[in-house]
């Protein structure tokens, strides 16, 4: 019985007036509970949330679970016409991390390796319907990794170590990994919900944690580029607006042109905003005193896979010695490297580049419509996330904080 | 916890939004009712034919669950249960799936417009719906097209009844095919459309002037559409097919509503669009362009690597060029995969190959030297060394030996072999199915297959199992058919070759008899008129009917009733009269007659134009009997005394040149010059007296 939770004290005491090991039936948990009225309030409120599950017909249960799970999937097949994702990807982690939170709670499994088992092969679906999302594989390893560090507390050993794990450690770590993760843990699913609720928080507030360094970086009069439309730049640079005059550059990133709604979308808070094409990005550099641009996924290596026209972006700033700081939260952090070119790049309809009413050249030529640009890291300045700034190269460092080395392959 | 709890109520909301929004419907009719893609589909029903390595119909239905349709009915007629058990298999059929497949199967189709009759009769729509093809592969977003329908609906009381959808494409585009082309009139503020046309390559276009007096003062012609075959229909298309049982296609259809539109008041609008891709496959020339829009990604996100139909082992990578590899791909030392390349789970291809625009299936066997351009290869084909394809279809089974060469647009169908070292001219079919035996099995291939596939082995084998080698080589197997279904554009719909042979026929009708008939009816009429006294606004409101009835012009109309006047004695009396007679007969009659029958004339005689026209009627009727021609000055002078004929008409009349030497006889008749004397004097007296 691992259906509740609450109070564990009260069934810990009547366990011992009981002089068993654990009570498996659900009624004789309800009766304890209502003994101890400070643990009532809260029983009642999760039981509503248990009753939707717990009650519901195991089939119905199932059918439910597995309906989300499609929806979820087909829109992120559908997801991403145009540029990038319709949606930002924070909303895509937090959508992620909710379902996941629901797999948790509504599938059937007896321990934490079942669980595992479970998420991993959802995990794998979903990152296979849109691979250039990264977000959502993301999001997949920070629940796997949560469950490990619940059943490590559970099993009662020491969680701490298990974080700072050190390089050396991370190299042995290999085949060593704990039981099986076979242990029957009454509470573990409890807990792991509220760690996963704990996450989802932290997902909340993102992009506040991240504007809020904007006037350490923004400073008076300055002339600032991006390019494209980031969610995460354009709070950040209106963050900054509130207190600081700066003229923002906006490269309108053809052939989809989010730059021209990230300006107006700036213009409406009235920053100083100018449009410019991509080809005058370098033209335009010796002027510009921080480059400041958001990114789709950050890579292993500290590089970056972000919207198209980026690395010329880089290339340029690079040549002037312009600080490139890169907005990105820490879901976008993904353990791939470049290397990987399979799922690296995403090709959308040529319609852009070449409109279908051209007609018969058409049939002469082939058009590309590329989405992503590889920026590599050494010409990244700093990386700006919701728990501070970062250099490229310790990427690596929150890489293994963030995700256990075994996820790292769904 | 506090947004756990919110979470279970979110189904229930949706259910909620259901019951205000009712659920979007579509019928997917998975036949094409014509033979196109003859003799591939006498194997395999069209709508399962692979392309990109997956079944049309998935495509079909992949956009419509894309743009929110709840409910799809499946019409299938052909194959029925072939599409049936793939269905049944595919992940439309599972529970989770957002939209519910039903599958409708019925031997009795021969058109969409008995399938939508049986729509109507099972009364399965229950509000706007959507209407394609099982062969309609699209990316396009009607949710606005959808909105502008409701709008529409909303706004004037159900008049519109379909918009049709449109995909800007100018000519030449490679994926318009000349045999598709339409032109269309459209309202430009109103989206309405005004008449819509098949170019089929006419060289010569009618717009009846009627559709530019509708109020509008902004039109526009276009011939740069590219037909969809998407339609948003509202219940009432049901309807109006089981109304007009006649309508067969969609066409049909279309045309029907627009002729009838003052009568029925129903409309049709459309919807243009930019981006988005939607084209039908509707033959082996756009199955190859819409292959190739495929795999160059405009149908995006409906991608071979997407793997939208979600099957087992389907995944396939996506890499520069264009070139999509499914697992288990082996490539052989050299071989090239140039650029738009899609290649099917554990192929082998040999070495040194070339391969570029070429989609080839799963499970195939590809030689060395092997060159591949434009082909369309499906599952299980066995090609060996040396051999060199263009721009052709092999399908599933195909053994093609060493050496052999296919020239542009040649069709494998099924199981053929052919080789070794052949030449296949450009356009060669060749399928397992003799071309004769068709005929014979006209009447029985609608009805189940399956069963008289044995029947039909031991026909194949009686008729004669030698395959000519001069045509498949001398270890092939294969008939080669006549027609090639690439250039094949004669061969159109049944349905409308029926269609048009009555369209025909109809012509012929309206140009020989008609007015013979119409001559009887009015004759009829006044008949009727003088023995039951009917007054003369009646009759001309029933010669009136008569004439949209038999679509005859106002200047034969008038003819024909002089005609019809000046012939009544003849009709009463018998024609042997003789002109004493005829007068004597005429004139009473006449006098009676035409004094009753004035108002009808005056009605018809308004112009000058038609009083020339009357006078030479009259002079026709009068020179197919001379005997008679005294009489016409008579008829002349009661037509002039009731005012019905002007001096100046007849004076013009007697004066233009006569052409023959028989109506020069006439004017120089003694009785007419007297007249014409009389007349002249008349009017110089009437000079005078001014």
């Amino acid at each position: 019985m691992d259906g509740w939770w609450g109070c564990y004290n009260t069934v810990l005491i009547a366990v011992k007036q009981q002089k068993k090991s654990r009570i498996d039936d659900p009624e004789e948990v309800s009766v304890w509970f209502r003994k101890c009225s400070s643990c009532q309030e809260k029983f009642v409120q999760n039981q509503r949330f248990t009753e939707t599950l717990v009650k519901m017909p195991g089939a119905d249960k199932e059918t439910d679970l597995s309906e989300r799970i499609e929806s979820f999937l087909s829109e992120l097949k559908r997801c991403g016409s145009g540029a990038g994702s319709l949606r930002g990807s924070a909303e895509t982690a937090r959508e992620t991390t909710a379902l996941l939170r629901r797999i948790t709670a509504q599938a059937r499994w007896g321990n934490a390796g079942d669980l595992m088992e479970i998420i991993r092969k959802e995990g794998r679906r979903m990152t296979a319907a849109q691979p250039s999302e990264t977000t959502v594989g993301n999001m997949v390893r920070r629940v796997l990794k949560i469950i490990r560090e619940e059943y490590a507390r559970s099993r009662g050993s020491t969680e701490e170590a298990d974080q700072q794990e050190s390089l050396h450690k991370l190299l042995t770590s290999g085949g060593s990994s704990e039981d099986n993760f076979r242990q029957h843990f009454a509470h573990l699913k409890a807990n792991v919900i509220e760690a996963i609720n704990e996450l989802l928080t932290e997902l909340e507030g993102t992009t506040d944690n991240i504007s809020m360094q904007a006037l350490e970086h923004i400073h008076s009069n300055e002339v600032i580029m991006t390019i494209g439309r980031s969610r995460t730049v354009e709070a950040f640079l209106k963050d900054a607006a509130r207190k600081r005059k700066f003229h923002v550059m906006v490269a309108e990133c053809a052939p989809f042109c989010q730059g021209h709604e990230m300006a107006t979308s700036l213009s409406k808070e009235d920053i100083e905003t100018t449009v410019i094409p991509d080809a005058a990005i370098f033209a335009v550099m010796s002027r510009v005193n921080k480059v400041i641009i958001g990114t789709q996924t950050v890579l292993a290596n500290g590089g970056l896979r972000a919207v198209n026209g980026t690395h010329t972006l880089a290339l340029a700033a690079k040549h002037h010695s312009t600080p490139l700081i890169v907005c990105a939260p820490m879901f976008k952090l993904s353990p791939q490297f470049p290397n990987e070119e399979d799922t690296f790049h995403k090709f959308v309809s040529p319609h852009e580049v070449l409109p279908f009413t051209e007609g018969e050249i058409l049939s002469k030529v082939n058009a590309h419509g590329p989405v992503f640009d590889y920026v590599p890291p050494e010409l990244i300045t700093l990386f700006i996330s919701n728990i501070g700034g970062n250099a490229p190269s310790y990427i690596y460092r929150l890489m293994s904080e963030l995700y256990h080395p075994e996820d790292h392959e769904l | 916890m506090a947004g756990k709890a919110g979470k279970p109520n979110r189904p229930r909301k949706a259910d909620k939004d259901e019951e205000e929004q009712p659920l979007l419907q579509a019928v997917l009719v998975a036949d094409s009712f014509n033979r196109r893609f003859f003799p591939i589909t006498k194997d395999q029903p069209r709508a399962l034919l692979p392309l990109a390595n997956v079944s049309m119909i998935d495509y079909t239905l992949e956009f419509l669950t894309s743009t929110g349709v709840q409910e799809t009915f499946v019409f299938c007629c052909w194959m029925a249960s072939k599409i049936k058990e793939h269905l049944r298999k595919s992940k439309w059929c599972r529970p989770t799936s957002p939209n519910v497949v039903h599958v409708i199967t019925s031997d009795l189709y021969r058109s969409l417009g008995d399938v939508l009759r049986d729509v109507d009769a099972k009364a399965l729509v229950r509000s706007d719906f959507l209407l394609v093809y099982g062969d309609v592969v699209s990316n396009i977003d009607i949710s606005q097209a959808l909105q502008e329908h409701k709008q529409r609906r909303n706004m004037d009381k159900n008049v519109s009844v379909m918009t049709m959808i449109f995909k800007e494409s100018p000519p030449g585009h490679k994926t318009r095919c000349e045999d598709d082309d339409i032109i269309i009139a459209m309202d430009g503020k109103s989206k309405r459309i005004l008449h819509y046309q098949r170019a089929q390559a006419l060289k010569r276009l009618h717009f009846p002037m009627n559709i530019f007096h509708s109020g509008s003062d902004e039109f526009e012609i276009r011939f740069d559409l590219l037909d969809c075959h998407i339609s948003i229909c509202s219940p009432q298309v049901a309807e109006l097919f089981t109304d007009n049982f006649d309508y067969q296609t969609k066409n049909d259809f279309v045309r029907g509503l627009l002729v009838n539109e003052e009568i029925l008041g129903n409309q049709i609008h459309m919807h243009v669009t930019k981006d988005g891709y939607g084209a039908r496959v509707s033959n082996l020339l756009m199955y190859d362009t819409v292959s190739s829009d495929t795999i160059r990604r405009w149908v995006y996100p409906i991608t071979p690597e997407a793997n939208f139909a979600d099957q087992e082992g389907q995944s396939c990578t996506h890499s520069r060029h264009n070139v999509y590899r499914e697992t288990g791909v082996s490539l052989g030392h050299g071989s090239q995969m140039e650029e738009n390349v899609l290649i099917g789970r554990n192929t082998m291809i040999g070495a040194n190959c070339t391969i570029s625009n070429t989609v080839i299936g799963a499970n195939c066997v590809i030689g060395d030297n092997v060159t591949l351009d434009r082909a369309y290869i499906w599952n299980r084909v066995h090609i060996a060394d040396d051999v060199k394809v263009k721009q052709s279809v092999i399908c599933d089974n195909v053994e093609v030996k060493h050496g052999v060469v296919l020239n542009e647009q040649c069709v494998l169908a099924y199981n053929v072999v052919v080789g070794p070292d052949i030449t296949l001219p450009e356009g060669t079919v060749l399928s397992m199915h003799h071309p004769d035996e068709e005929d014979d099995e006209d009447d029985d291939e609608f009805l189940s297959d399956d069963n008289d596939v044995g029947y039909r082995k031991d026909k194949t084998k009686q008729k004669g199992s030698l395959f000519n080698p001069a045509e498949v080589g001398s270890e092939g197997k294969g008939y080669r058919w006549k027609t090639s279904s690439l250039e094949d554009t004669e061969e159109d719909d049944r349905a409308q070759f029926t269609l048009s042979n009555i369209t025909w026929i109809s012509q012929v009708y309206s140009n020989c008899s008609f007015p013979s008939v119409f001559q009887n009816e009015v004759h009829g009429t006044l008949q009727r008129g003088l023995d039951e006294n009917i007054s003369c606004d009646n009759l001309v409101l029933e010669i009136n009917s008569l004439k949209y009835a038999y679509n005859i012009s106002l200047k034969e109309v008038m003819q024909i009733l002089i005609r019809v006047v000046l012939e009544f004695p003849f009709h009463q009396q018998g024609a042997q009269i003789s002109t004493a007679q005829y007068s004597s007969h005429l004139l009473p009659v006449s006098m009676t007659l035409l004094k009753k029958w004035a108002p009808v004339f005056k009605n018809y005689v308004k112009r000058p134009q038609d009083q020339l026209d009357c006078l030479a009627s009259m002079e026709e009727v009068f020179l197919e009997r001379e005997t008679h021609w005294a009489a016409l000055v008579k008829v002349l002078m009661s037509m002039y005394q009731l005012e019905i004929l002007e001096e100046e008409g007849i004076m013009h009349w007697f004066n233009q040149g006569s052409t023959t030497d028989k109506s020069q006889q006439l004017r120089r008749n003694q009785g007419l010059l007297k007249f014409i004397q009389w007349l002249q004097e008349a009017e110089e007296s009437s000079e005078g007296d001014e």
